[in-house]
């Protein structure tokens, strides 16, 4: 099968800090892949994450998504693709707390200009229902728990119905049932949408339930 | 457009004070600005028409400001002297204005006489919009005199109306015959303050030649010596009229030459322009660290929204043209605002009967305001410019990051 991510990175450097990490790290992950990558603090697992998820462009070496040299596409494009092809599954701090949730959700919606797409509206039920924060929609994130946070931030994430999630650290804050129900909704988007999920982390429980562990190692 | 509603409505306008702040610094950063560039463009083009006095042989009078003048012991048979002597001997611009009376008219303005001599007339060149010139070859008390009036009388006096009236000066009743209409807006600045200008829109403007000088008042002759100019004379002229007003009137007058007039336009005007403009632009660039400062720390505040915007789809470059448009909206409010202002300052003018200074233009702002404003907008595009690019050089130099979020 192709991979859909080929990274081959030489190194990516601090200038301002005087280090360099991923030293020639290289890697290939397929669609429907569940990745998971851990390390100490330190290593480069957010800045990998960064790279993957087209945000950091400043390193040594190469990397192709679908096929394409991520250098050759313009700033534009990267926000595009960013906005269609993947979903950040981050913290449930990384809302907007002046907007309402359902806005937070939305958001991707107002890039695309696909708000007002009725098919897109389905979707958006479809998904707020599954996850079960409808009721609470109509909240501002600081009123809401952090289990349903975690869940608005889940559900903006898949609204573009992405073919990539990067996730870093879902589950840091949440009680064993929120996470359990962070951990089931991301795997049931891979397995029903074959979407590749590749989670950085620290726990070692949510690591090992993934497909594929790589561990980050400090630069010697 | 939905995009930059977005931005404006939930995430910039959600920490309005800072909105309110940076409404605050550019509205001083474009009043600062808009009032120095009205004072130097009013400045020029009094100079402009001064300018066309400034000539070789030309003495421009003027009291002299450390002279102890007693003007209750002057008696209208030492004036009557002293123009005689100037007529004899002299070739001499004489125009004076400030007698004010009531006519009708139907702004219900209080009526400036302007009297002028053939002299003074050739030299202004005031343009007409309708009728003729003035002639200077009346009989005074025997005939109509012509007269030209401001544009705000031309509906209640048109060219060729005739109108009886006390005449201020002589105070004699004399008949008025309507010569021709001024153009809008004529104006003549202060010899001394070119900046300070007098607006004749409902002036009258009545000819003065020696017969009517000699039947004139006190007034007018005292009024008349303050900014009399001598044509086609000499330095040593000049000083024999300086004498003979000296002795006669008791008043020690200065007669400037070209070179003086340029050097005290050089040493107080041109200093001075200078000396507002530096602190203008010291202000201003006062003015805009502060804006760029608030910029920065709205950033700073923002940096998680900006951040999640920009995960989820939002460029650098969508961002930057967020921010030009943002910073156009507030600019165009700052320039609406400075217009209102500004229009009700001409209106004002209006609103208190001040004839002298009640203009005609487009929303009441004339050509001076337009130009000023102008300059405000191109300062305005290079506040915007300098704000913007830092802005999202700022924005750049914060790599996105998921990290900035947890």
């Amino acid at each position: 099968m192709n991979s859909i991510i080929k990274l081959e990175i030489q190194k990516k450097t601090f200038k301002k800090k005087g280090f360099s990490i991923l030293n020639d790290f290289d890697l290939e992950v397929e669609p429907g892949e569940r990745l998971s990558i851990i390390g100490e603090s330190g290593v480069g697992k957010t800045s990998l994450l960064n790279i993957i998820g087209l945000l950091d462009t400043q390193y040594q070496g190469s990397y192709k998504l679908f096929d394409s040299s991520v250098k050759d596409l313009s700033r534009n494009k990267l926000a595009e693709w960013r906005n269609q092809k993947i979903g950040f599954v981050l913290q449930e701090s990384s809302l907007i707390n002046s907007l309402t949730i359902e806005d937070n959700i939305k958001l991707p919606l107002m890039y695309a200009k696909t708000e007002k797409d009725l098919t897109v509206q389905d979707h958006f039920k479809r998904i707020t229902n599954k996850i079960g924060i409808e009721p609470i929609l109509k909240k501002k994130p600081l009123d809401c728990s952090g289990g349903q946070r975690s869940r608005a931030v889940f559900a903006r994430a898949v609204i573009m119905n992405p073919q990539i999630i990067l996730s870093d650290e879902p589950t840091a804050s949440l009680d064993l049932e929120n996470k359990e129900k962070i951990i089931n909704l991301l795997f049931d988007m891979n397995k029903e949408f074959n979407t590749t999920v590749i989670t950085v982390t620290h726990d070692l429980d949510l690591a090992n339930r993934h497909e594929r562990i790589i561990t980050l190692e400090r630069n010697e | 457009m939905r995009i930059l509603r977005f931005f404006i409505i939930r995430i910039l306008l959600k920490r309005w004070i800072l909105v309110l702040g940076m409404i605050i610094l550019l509205f001083l950063a474009n009043y600062l600005s808009f009032t120095t560039a009205r004072s130097v463009i009013s400045t020029f083009q009094g100079y402009q028409e001064i300018e066309t006095l400034n000539q070789e042989g030309t003495f421009i009078a003027n009291l002299d400001p450390n002279s102890e003048a007693d003007f209750t012991k002057i008696e209208i048979d030492d004036t009557q002297k002293v123009y005689e002597y100037l007529n004899n001997n002299y070739t001499y611009a004489l125009q004076v204005d400030g007698f004010v009376t009531s006519l009708h008219n139907k702004h219900k303005m209080e009526v400036p006489f302007n009297y002028i001599n053939e002299e003074a007339y050739k030299i202004n060149q005031f343009r007409l919009s309708q009728g003729n010139q003035l002639n200077f070859n009346y009989k005074f008390n025997k005939e109509e005199i012509p007269v030209l009036v401001g544009a705000g009388l031309a509906t209640t006096y048109p060219v060729g109306s005739n109108f009886e009236i006390t005449d201020p000066v002589t105070q004699q009743l004399v008949n008025l015959k309507v010569q021709g209409v001024l153009k809008e807006n004529t104006h003549r600045s202060n010899f001394y303050a070119p900046n300070s200008k007098n607006y004749f829109n409902f002036s009258i403007f009545l000819p003065v030649n020696e017969e009517f000088i000699q039947s004139a008042g006190l007034d007018l002759h005292v009024n008349g010596l303050m900014d009399i100019v001598l044509l086609d004379s000499s330095k040593e002229k000049a000083m024999n009229l300086k004498e003979h007003i000296q002795e006669n009137l008791g008043l020690e007058f200065n007669f400037f030459n070209q070179q003086e007039n340029f050097n005290y336009f050089e040493d107080y005007y041109v200093n001075s322009l200078k000396i507002i403009c530096t602190i203008t632009f010291i202000l201003l660039i006062i003015i805009v660290c502060l804006a760029i400062w608030n910029t920065l720390v709205s950033i700073r505040l923002m940096i998680k929204d900006f951040t999640i915007n920009l995960l989820v789809g939002l460029s650098y470059s969508k961002l930057r043209v967020i921010f030009y448009s943002y910073f156009g909206i507030l600019f165009s409010i700052i320039l609406a605002i400075l217009f209102a202002i500004t229009a009700f300052n001409r209106y004002g003018f209006w609103l208190n009967k001040d004839s002298t200074f009640a203009t005609y233009g487009i929303f009441g702002l004339i050509s001076m305001d337009w130009m000023a404003l102008l300059i405000v907008l191109f300062i305005d595009f290079i506040i915007g410019f300098t704000i913007v690019e830092l802005t999202i050089r700022k924005i750049k130099s914060i790599p996105i990051s998921v990290g900035v979020l947890q």
